[in-house]
């Protein structure tokens, strides 16, 4: 038994040196692999709900996404993002009514200035023409489920619903 | 019994060194080329530098029979160029070490190993992952997405368990090198009990993580934020959070080092570490004491920068699941009682062929993964001069 175990052990820091020489080749490429087809995805607090819907206006489009609620106890509130893009092709100022949930009347209006350096800080505000929707004023970037920042060539407003 | 164990520190000659290096020679220079194809200058000599340094450092092993203080330097020197390549990177892509809100929203915020265990919970129930970053690359600092630093993280555990901590962590050795400045500790009688420290965090965090939806270690405790990117200070909040992470790294990585001569946020806070201490009871190699030989002078126990080695333990001629292989009390034992050991094997029968065994495996890991971080690192500070 002392010899079988000893054999054992052996057998496996050998297997540990043949997956030590495949790490770079074959091991690590083939976890993340694995690990990238588990089917997650990031939480939607950061990323945002997934699209529904797009709205075409002069010149540019406004991308319409899901709800996203909190999850547990997660201190944000339950939100939705719209993404003005293309940024470059966005006028100075922006005055659009949009409708959110698709029934036809406009849900909140929302005007901000896009400035030329994408650097510039933005703000906006958010007039609720639904009460579902809560208004914001000259809001930067305070929370994740209230805010107005730029990433890569759009310009995302999340407004937060009433819970 | 111990037919062909080396007494401690006996040294091999020089050619007998040389060919035992030879594959971890060939294994560098290899990986070298693999990362270094299209270097410019500095990265070049920053690689050429690299491969001898862990060459060098691999070959003393075999020369004197002792591990922990060659692999030490390489350990402090991947611990101190980290922070300079990762600062430099961050500052290119975003002038900041604040991570601002736009670069989570569109998931470039790098990830690093640390809340691996916080989101599994999370991504068990919901399948979300509640990391601002990205699973694929994304540009950015995203690097090459949690996926791969998922894949590489469970390859080296695969091969070495907790060895990671010894081998990979980026972040342990700038406190090992603090550690190792005073001559004798000032600090020496530490309660045994601040060793369930990182299970306790560990627990808390796991828990937290899931109840916010956050990775609640990056977001209010990690001490190495304060040398990588942190928390944009947007408001009251992130000042709070940035003077924790300040605090933390001040006392645990740099003041309590250098009065206990251990590593002390290792020891008593990484909740990584905790988690990690799981996975040496997968690995094959592990540290034990051999009882016959052991008289006991404690100055194994003396020795561990992490406690893994309390009177119970020696007794029962193990370490305990926290020991991270960093061989420390094996070049401290006068006796030759502590031994590198394969699971299922006798101890202290062949115990340099378990170290051997371990030692390609680990240092193999060590340049794939930490070369490349120590190469980088040198190679901001050479295009200063070149």
């Amino acid at each position: 038994m002392a010899k079988l175990k000893s054999k054992l052990g052996y057998t496996g820091a050998a297997f540990t040196l043949v997956i030590a020489a495949l790490a770079p080749f074959l091991v690590y490429p083939q976890l993340s692999k694995g690990f990238a087809h588990l089917g997650l995805h990031i939480d939607e607090i950061y990323a945002g709900g997934p699209k529904v819907r797009t709205i075409q206006a002069a010149g540019y489009t406004i991308d319409i996404r899901d709800q996203v609620n909190p999850h547990m106890f997660q201190t944000e509130k339950p939100f939705v993002q719209l993404d003005w893009k293309p940024a470059r092709s966005l006028p100075a100022h922006i005055s659009d009514a949009v409708d959110i949930d698709g029934d036809g009347k406009p849900d909140v209006k929302v005007s901000f200035d896009v400035p030329h350096d994408p650097k510039t800080p933005l703000r906006v505000n958010v007039d609720s023409l639904n009460p579902r929707y809560e208004s914001m004023q000259d809001v930067g970037k305070k929370k994740f489920s209230a805010l107005i920042v730029r990433v890569d060539d759009a310009i995302l407003v999340r407004i937060p619903v009433k819970q | 019994m111990a037919s062909d164990s080396l007494p401690a520190r006996q040294s091999r000659s020089v050619v007998r060194s040389f060919l035992l290096t030879l594959p971890i020679a060939v294994w560098a220079l290899l990986m070298a080329s693999a990362a270094y194809g299209h270097a410019n200058r500095a990265q070049w000599i920053a690689s050429v530098v690299t491969v001898l340094f862990m060459i060098t450092l691999f070959f003393m092993m075999m020369r004197t029979s002792s591990t922990y203080r060659w692999r030490r330097w390489f350990f402090v020197a991947l611990g101190l160029l980290f922070p300079v390549g990762f600062i430099h990177q961050v500052m290119v892509f975003r002038g900041t070490m604040g991570i601002p809100i736009e670069e989570m929203i569109a998931g470039r915020t790098p990830f690093c190993f640390l809340p691996i265990p916080l989101l599994i919970l999370p991504a068990a129930f919901t399948k979300a992952l509640v990391f601002p970053g990205s699973i694929l690359p994304n540009g950015g600092m995203s690097g090459g997405g949690m996926a791969a630093m998922a894949g590489i993280w469970l390859a080296i555990t695969l091969v070495v368990g907790k060895g990671w901590c010894s081998y990979a962590c980026f972040f342990g050795g700038i406190e090992e090198g603090m550690a190792s400045l005073p001559a004798k500790a000032k600090i020496r009688k530490i309660d045994s009990r601040w060793r369930y420290g990182p299970w306790a965090v560990l627990l808390a965090m796991v828990l937290l993580s899931l109840a916010l939806f956050e990775p609640a270690y990056c977001m209010w405790l990690c001490p190495f934020k304060a040398v990588s990117e942190y928390v944009a200070a947007r408001n009251t909040i992130g000042l709070i959070q940035n003077g924790i992470f300040i605090v933390l790294f001040g006392g645990l990585v740099i003041v309590l080092p250098l009065l206990t001569k251990k590593r002390t946020q290792c020891a008593f806070f990484c909740p990584f570490g905790a988690f990690q201490s799981i996975f040496n009871k997968t690995s094959v190699f592990e540290i034990k004491i051999d009882k016959s030989r052991c008289t006991p002078c404690v100055l194994c126990q003396k020795s561990c920068p992490t406690m893994a080695l309390t009177d119970e333990s020696i007794q029962q001629g193990g370490t305990l699941m926290s020991c991270m292989k960093c061989g420390a009390c094996v070049d401290a034992c006068p006796k030759g009682a502590a031994v590198w050991h394969i699971r299922g094997t006798d101890v202290a029968v062949k115990p340099e062929r378990a170290r051997l065994m371990f030692l390609y495996a680990a240092w193999a890991m060590s340049i794939m993964f930490a070369g490349g971080i120590i190469a980088e690192g040198l190679a901001t500070i050479l295009h200063v001069f070149i």
